[in-house]
């Protein structure tokens, strides 16, 4: 299905060039980039097109050709932004990856960036000559063409770069949730990008160049920033203000101190960051804030969890916040950002289900049963449904996997065919010749248009918006502990606020890891499998549970079964060498 | 940085390697819940039962008490506790 974009231009190249003719744009607007010392330095709309095509022609003069892919290791966010246009405006392939930004795991680090670089054929590396030093080692785990280069090294004096770029040519490849030794690059097209933009700007957000601006923290290497807070604002004309993420985990008040001093309209960000926020926030700071002007506040990425965003809504009351502006939407890189957004000021809706018959497929209404949050509806031009294990559709209030149609569905995967083809693929009913529908990986029904998204079909682990795969850790630990490989099982378990095991849906994950081991070594094994994953991942351990040899359920082939030993331990039924088996498992959150 | 986030103050003009040791098991332990008494200077960072978003969190909050800044280039050579605090002297001055 190949749909043109009706109030968007057809590429972000045009996109931007349009914005240095708009009359709107005579003056000083633009990106507003903080920068850690918080300091701000305004990049006009007016000059984006111009400082692009330059930088541009200082690649192509690296010796790059049209299609080359350029990773960008880059932690400031205008010289990232000005990176990612000008390979855009040079006809090559951006490939956004994460700085490492916390003294953690720095060793693991250029392993993984160089998992990166190999599975998208960089042919460079651009980083600042402040990060040189550090991203310089990712050149000794993999051949890199033209090298790691500081952006401060391309010199000038190349002119500028006139490209035709068309709808179809790749506009990114956006590394995701894949394991850290085969990860996943979302190949995204201009074309992606245009409907994308076009879907939750003007129909979900309903933007208005001349009242909107958006603010936020999130990393630019990720799709919510990336697409959400530059993408998506260039292709509308909306202004923003971009904090650095690890200015605002080092500060949470500084992500709404921001929008109130920019009288931000438009914010984002995964429930974490406003547990954070509601926790972190004192009485006087929120005395001192006028969010009155906030229209938005979005919340996507990981499992929205209802009573986060309502004690968030609660503190932040005598600021004039209004809880109206919670928005609740579902997306991912593989449908180039945004899937689903509930409509505007209708804030956060739930809907109380029987937790049991949620289990076996069904959402039933139940007054005090677990809450599922409402991410909404599809874009206009855009289709979700609710597929079995056999790809025919369910009925409304079925619990079944996610799936995804339209022109924001991206290419596939960057080079994995198999991968691609698995994923997406047609359903019971297309007919030969349809578009093929992005299998999310994750459950959840419907109850009219709107969807409710109620967990993952896959056995990934997200943590504070990162995503995990316990086949990666048990890996790592079978590498780095006592323990061998095949006789650990990782999984996650959600939490309450105070940190017991709930069985609802959509809490905040931790990480739990079963180990089998004799008893006089429990301790030693347990302090050695916390040791390797705290140092390979960044990742405090709920707990390591230690069981006698040969006790973990197990697959005909003598694989661990996760969900199996997952299930034992919730329900307490774990045979422990550690300790006597005692669970926490508090009561299914009541609705309001 | 904003007037909003430097309420807490440090009334002494130049604390003690003792008082910084302190100050980071203290702040951990407001982070994370958890107690972090034994911490030592030799501690290695990565060892400590806090997340990568966690340790920030720490630092974040050492950077307002002491108002100080860390710049994100120096955070990568830390991985000692004694590696930080050396860090943050040099920041006091």
């Amino acid at each position: 299905m190949t749909v043109s974009p009706r109030h968007v231009a057809p590429t972000l190249v045009d996109a931007v060039r349009a914005l240095a003719q708009d009359g709107l744009n005579a003056g000083e607007r633009g990106f507003v980039f903080v920068r850690p010392d918080g300091t701000e330095r305004l990049v006009a709309f007016r000059d984006m097109a111009a400082l692009a095509a330059r930088r541009g022609a200082s690649l192509r003069a690296l010796g790059l050709e049209r299609g080359d892919r350029v990773a960008l290791v880059i932690g400031d966010g205008e010289q990232f932004v000005l990176s990612l246009l000008a390979a855009q405006f040079a006809g090559l392939v951006p490939v956004p990856m994460f700085p490492q930004m916390s003294p953690k795991n720095v060793d693991a680090y250029h392993a993984a960036a160089a998992h990166i670089v190999r599975a998208s054929g960089a042919a460079v590396v651009l980083t600042t000559e402040a990060n040189r030093s550090f991203v310089a080692p990712i050149g000794e785990h993999v051949a890199v063409r033209r090298g790691v280069v500081a952006i401060e090294a391309l010199g000038e004096g190349h002119g500028a770069v006139d490209e035709r770029i068309s709808p179809d040519d790749l506009a990114l490849i956006q590394f995701t949730s894949g394991s850290t030794s085969s990860p996943k690059g979302v190949a995204v097209t201009h074309a992606n990008l245009a409907a994308n933009a076009e879907a939750f700007m003007i129909h979900g957000l309903r933007r208005d160049p001349a009242v909107d601006k958006g603010v936020s923290w999130l990393p630019l290497f990720h799709d919510m920033g990336l697409i959400g807070f530059v993408v998506g604002p260039l292709f509308t004309n909306v202004p923003c203000v971009l904090l650095p993420a690890a200015s605002f985990v080092r500060a949470p008040s500084l992500w709404l101190e921001k929008i109130h001093r920019h009288r931000g309209t438009i914010t984002y960000a995964p429930t974490f960051a406003y547990a954070l926020v509601a926790k972190r926030l004192k009485d006087d700071d929120v005395a001192s804030l006028d969010l009155t002007c906030l229209r938005v506040a979005g919340c996507g990425a990981e499992p929205i969890r209802a009573r986060v965003l309502r004690e968030f809504a609660r503190r932040l009351a005598p600021s004039g916040f209004d809880a109206r502006a919670l928005l609740p939407s579902y997306g991912m890189a593989e449908a180039t950002l945004a899937v689903t957004f509930m409509p505007l000021q209708s804030g956060m809706q739930t809907d109380p289900v029987d937790l049991g018959a949620l289990g076996s497929g069904a959402a039933t209404p139940l007054d005090g049963g677990v809450e599922v949050v409402d991410c909404g509806r599809a874009f206009p031009e855009h289709a979700i449904a609710i597929v079995d294990d056999d790809g025919r559709r369910l009925s409304d209030r079925r619990v079944g996997q996610i799936v995804f149609r339209g022109p924001s569905v991206t290419q596939g995967y960057y080079g994995q065919p198999e991968l691609t083809s698995a994923t997406f693929k047609a359903i019971a009913g297309d007919a030969p010749g349809d578009a093929p529908w992005l299998h999310t990986g994750d459950l959840g029904y419907t109850v009219g248009e709107h969807l409710f998204v109620c967990g993952r079909a896959k056995d990934l682990i997200i943590v504070r918006g990162r995503n995990y795969y316990p086949s990666d850790i048990e890996w790592a630990v079978g590498e780095g502990s006592k323990i061998r490989r095949g006789n650990v099982v990782a999984f996650s378990v959600a939490v309450d606020d105070r940190g017991r095991v709930v069985a609802t849906p959509g809490g905040e994950e931790q990480l739990v890891l079963c180990c089998e081991g004799v008893a006089a070594e429990a301790r030693a094994i347990q302090e050695s499998v916390s040791a390797t994953v705290a140092d390979r991942f960044g990742l405090a351990v709920r707990e390591v549970v230690v069981v006698p040899p040969a006790t973990l359920p197990r697959t005909s082939s003598g694989k661990p079964r996760r969900r199996e030993t997952r299930q034992l331990y919730l329900d307490g039924a774990l045979s422990r060498t550690d300790r006597a088996s005692t669970m926490d498992v508090a009561s299914a959150e009541p609705s309001r | 940085m904003p007037a909003m986030m430097t309420t807490p103050k440090v009334d002494e003009a130049r604390p003690t390697r003792e008082m910084l040791l302190a100050m980071f098991r203290e702040t951990a332990s407001e982070v994370v819940e958890k107690n972090f008494g034994e911490v030592a200077e030799s501690t290695v960072i990565s060892e400590l039962t806090i997340d990568s978003l966690g340790i920030l969190e720490v630092i974040g909050s050492l950077e307002r008490r002491l108002r100080i800044q860390i710049p994100d280039e120096s955070l990568s050579n830390i991985r000692t506790v004694r590696d930080l605090l050396d860090e943050v002297e040099r920041r006091i001055g």
